[in-house]
């Protein structure tokens, strides 16, 4: 056997094993789209108008109340969403010098216009869309923190696109979308807790100490251990008390800022109601941690440095995005805006796991009629073909498991049409090469001109069909998407299985043979 | 075995009655979607809210139609999915318009009450899931479990409820609680309180979708441009392989196409979804494909006989191809056909569009495409002649 043929099987079994070695085991790495394995798919947007409209409300009020601190008395203030402003009267007589300092040093972002009788603050666009931006990504955090809570695998929350109001949920496997819902809308419940103990690595050993037994004023709350680097490395177990000392209800809010060194931390403030418990009980506990809890799950548990009242700090080693992170997490409290629904799909899971039975069930009819064609009509050749058909659909799987492709119904579609159409670049070469054998040729030289004249017609032809799959995935959504994908596999597969293989195929049968007289086609 | 001899058609020749033809059927399809009934467009498209639901037993729809008009601003759909003794009902309503939110949740709670009015405060088998089954587990602690950590109850519990959830996904309504009988891996105590403590609804939920106006516009808008692309992209692919009569004819043909199987759909009032768009440009892909094999075979004969007539050397082309094409479009249609039979009900109108897409995708890219491109060829043989001509006389 010559050393060409020798690469070429060497290539073919090399593709096999890695097409094989990426789909095992099946189960696991083949992933099933939600409408397959049932699921719930939500688009939901974020009315960033709510945040920026409390915004305005807030530096209203916190204007009227700062000036009037002050001594100065303000008339009522009225906002306006649509010029991003809002209106104060100011009465005749004021010291507007005094006003000016008391504006400049409390809302130093906004642009002051001053009218005859009232003044006019506004927000300039850029942190309006910094605040609506906010308000998404703090949607997202708080959903996230919700849906974690849940305990889907695989969920996918996600925003669509940069600047966008969208946020994507898929929840595979969760087939109560008012359930979900409900969790979504619901305020998270943000504590501040004594630590009793931990954190420990299981339960058992966070007990251990305790005698093994939870003390009837604690409880044993679970949050992510994580590495140096922020990632969630496992579980961790703390022991809190179960009164808090502080709900999200008396938190004012929480924002990204420095301690004195100049690290990243988080600065909070409460409303004046917890600020003298707080500080009370701060005061008394300096060096202890104190777990801040959101939605019964421990998401971080600072030490307490020194007494905080109405103003505090959180510090730690944080880098800039956990502080960031951290903030969020105090502000998730409530969501920043109200969420309207735009899209909600719930597939349940019979109806996934029958359109799974038939779709299977589509692709074996599919097969066996075209292979048994393919027998009856070339003959050996067409077992030749089978062959590769089979191979195409081996990669296929293959290649959709190492990209961690998701197959959905269309996606199976897919598979089936790729069978169909798979076979069109065997046929377009076996008919070739009965047209070179009828004008006289030999067997060699009718198969390599075959396999020669068959393969631009066949590159053409499928680039096509490709341009079509290009478009269909850039403009898809979902299950669309995945049926693009799975066709352009097909597609890219079947010219390796078609033309590569099945050459190769007829070069193994004609080796070492000198003349041959007939080919069975 | 040979299916198709050798064969000398003069196809070009046919060429006005097939245009004759082909024009009847695109004027018919788009009489039919403009002027009679037009397009069913699902929800994808047009919003709204689709809930399909099966019964234990078969519902009386007009009571079911009554209750839901209750709800809605239009005209409830309310249609058979699947075979009829599996008892499921597709459910589909307009959203109130240029609303956005939460459209489900009315119409099952709507339906629960009409149809689940007796169930009183037991636990729905057939509505509740997984989680909502290992809390009420969990909470009764049937099984007497001597722990109070969470995560022990949820390990012994969990499994019990997702094998009775299981069972449900594989028969897809639980006719009545003594079904519970059947399924495995519960504990004695839990069959028990299972069945004391719940019944079997009238009704499980097998899917529901809701699409607001502003999520159809931008699908709209998407599968527009995804077909607009496709085929900009097909013409100048052709262009550039070959050249732009052929390119125009291919172009010609996938219009061609698209507009016969668009009146198709419109006839049988299929709807047209997300898939449905999948489908249809995978016909223009299957359809240029035929047709880039014919125009392939004409460039080769054009090397191999530069003197000779485009027409005949066209129809030689066509008739070299012929059998390919045919087998091509056979084992392509034994695969659709099989989608179509057996694929169910969810995935029909796919397997619809590419049937009739693939029977008039062969038909055009023979008789259509290549008397295009002979047409535009002739044509700007003729246009360059003049052209040359006129700068002659000047």
């Amino acid at each position: 056997m010559d050393k060409k043929l020798l690469w070429r099987i060497a290539l073919i079994v090399v593709v096999i094993g890695l097409s094989l070695y990426s789909l095992y085991p099946p189960q696991e790495k083949i992933h099933l789209g939600l409408d397959l394995k049932g699921g719930i798919h939500l688009v939901l947007r974020v009315n960033t108008d709510d945040a920026l409209k409390a915004e305005l409300d807030d530096a209203a009020q916190r204007l009227v109340s700062q000036a009037k601190d002050k001594g100065i008395t303000l008339g009522t203030a009225t906002t306006d969403l649509e010029s991003l402003s809002f209106t104060v009267e100011v009465p005749p007589g004021t010291d507007t010098a005094a006003l000016r300092e008391v504006a400049d040093s409390y809302l130093p972002e906004f642009k002051v216009s001053v009218g005859a009788g009232k003044w006019t603050f506004t927000l300039p666009a850029n942190v309006a869309r910094n605040i609506r931006d906010q308000a998404v990504k703090q949607a997202l955090q708080t959903i996230r923190n919700r849906i974690d809570q849940f305990g889907v695998s695989e969920p996918v929350i996600q925003r669509q696109g940069l600047e966008s109001d969208r946020v994507l949920v898929q929840l595979p496997g969760v087939d109560d979308p008012g359930r979900v819902k409900e969790l979504i809308s619901n305020t998270a419940f943000l504590e501040l807790k004594e630590v009793v103990a931990g954190p420990a690595p299981d339960r058992q050993s966070l007990l251990a100490r305790l005698g093994g037994t939870v003390p009837p004023d604690a409880e044993v709350l679970t949050g992510d251990r994580k590495d140096m680097d922020g990632r969630v490395i496992g579980k961790e177990y703390w022991l809190v008390k179960k009164a808090a000392i502080i709900t999200g209800r008396e938190l004012r809010s929480a924002r990204r800022s420095q301690d004195q060194y100049g690290q990243p931390a988080v600065s909070f403030s409460l409303v004046a109601s917890a600020a003298e418990k707080f500080g009370k009980y701060t005061e008394s506990h300096i060096g202890t941690n104190m777990a801040i809890v959101l939605d019964h799950r421990v998401m971080s548990a600072p030490v307490i440095r020194g007494r905080i009242s109405d103003e505090g700090i959180i510090e730690g080693s944080f880098s800039v995005q956990e502080a960031e992170d951290l903030s969020l997490v105090l502000r998730a409290g409530a969501l920043p805006a109200s969420i309207t629904y735009l899209e909600e799909r719930t597939v349940g899971p019979s109806l996934g796991h029958d359109s799974v039975v038939r779709g299977v069930r589509a692709a074996i009819g599919g097969l066996i009629a075209v292979m048994l064609f393919m027998m009856i009509y070339y003959k050996w050749s067409g077992l030749n073909a089978n062959l590769a058909l089979t191979l195409n659909i081996v990669i296929l799987m293959g290649a959709m498991a190492y990209f961690g492709a998701t197959l959905t119904l269309p996606g199976i579609a897919g598979v089936i049409l790729t069978i169909g159409m798979a076979v069109d670049a065997n046929v377009l070469i076996f008919e070739r090469i009965r047209e070179e054998l009828e004008v006289g040729k030999t067997v060699k030289s009718a198969i390599e001109a075959g396999f020669g004249r068959a393969f631009g017609t066949i590159l053409d032809a499928n680039l096509t069909t490709l341009i079509a799959a290009l478009f269909l995935f850039q403009f898809g959504t979902g299950p669309v998407k995945g049926f693009a994908v799975t066709l352009s596999i097909g597609i890219l597969a079947s010219m390796f299985t078609a033309v590569f293989v099945s050459r190769t195929l007829y070069m193994i049968i004609l080796a070492g043979k000198d003349r041959v007289e007939s080919l069975s086609i | 075995m040979r299916i198709i001899k050798k064969t000398n058609i003069p196809f070009l020749s046919y060429r006005w009655i097939a245009m004759g033809i082909s024009l009847a059927l695109i004027l018919g399809g788009v009489g039919l979607i403009l002027f009679g009934p037009g397009l069913n467009l699902g929800i994808d498209f047009v919003g709204g809210t689709q809930v399909t639901v099966k019964f234990q037993r078969e519902p009386d729809l007009e009571a079911l139609r009554k209750t839901l008009a209750r709800l809605t601003v239009g005209e409830p759909v309310i249609q058979r999915f699947d075979e009829p003794e599996k008892h499921e009902i597709l459910i589909r309503v307009e959203n109130p318009k240029g609303k956005e939110g939460d459209f489900t949740r009315p119409i099952i709670d709507l339906l629960n009450e009409e149809f689940n009015g007796s169930l009183g405060d037991a636990f729905d088998l057939n509505l509740q899931g997984v989680k909502e089954l290992t809390e009420l587990l969990i909470e009764a602690n049937p099984d007497g479990i001597a722990t109070d950590d969470p995560e022990a109850l949820q390990a012994h519990y969990g499994p019990m409820a997702e094998a009775v959830m299981d069972w449900r996904k594989q028969h897809g309504i639980f006719t009545s609680v003594d079904e519970i009988d059947n399924v495995e891996g519960l504990s004695d105590a839990v069959r028990a309180f299972i069945k004391q403590r719940s019944a079997a609804g009238a009704f499980s939920l097998l899917g529901a979708e809701s699409v607001g106006p502003a999520v159809g516009a931008d699908l709209r808008e998407k599968a527009e441009l995804a077909i607009i692309f496709s085929l900009l992209g097909m013409l100048i692919y052709i262009w550039v392989r070959f050249q732009l009569p052929y390119g125009i004819g291919a172009v010609g043909a996938l219009f061609h196409d698209v507009l016969i199987t668009l009146g198709a759909l419109s006839l049988t009032q299929r709807e047209i979804n997300l898939p449905t768009i999948a489908a249809l440009l995978t016909l223009v892909g299957y359809s240029v494909n035929d047709t880039v094999v014919v125009f392939d075979r004409v460039r080769e004969n054009l090397r191999l006989k530069r003197s000779q007539d485009l027409q005949p050397l066209m129809d030689e082309s066509i008739n070299q191809t012929l059998s390919r094409t045919i087998i091509t479009s056979g084992t392509t249609l034994m695969v659709v056909l099989s989608l179509y039979i057996f694929g169910g009900d969810v995935i029909n109108t796919f397997a619809f569009v590419l049937l009739v897409g693939i029977i008039v995708g062969t038909y055009s890219s023979v008789f259509i495409a290549s008397p295009i491109a002979l047409g535009m060829t002739r044509l700007m043989d003729r246009y360059r002649k003049r052209r040359r001509e006129g700068k002659r006389r000047r």
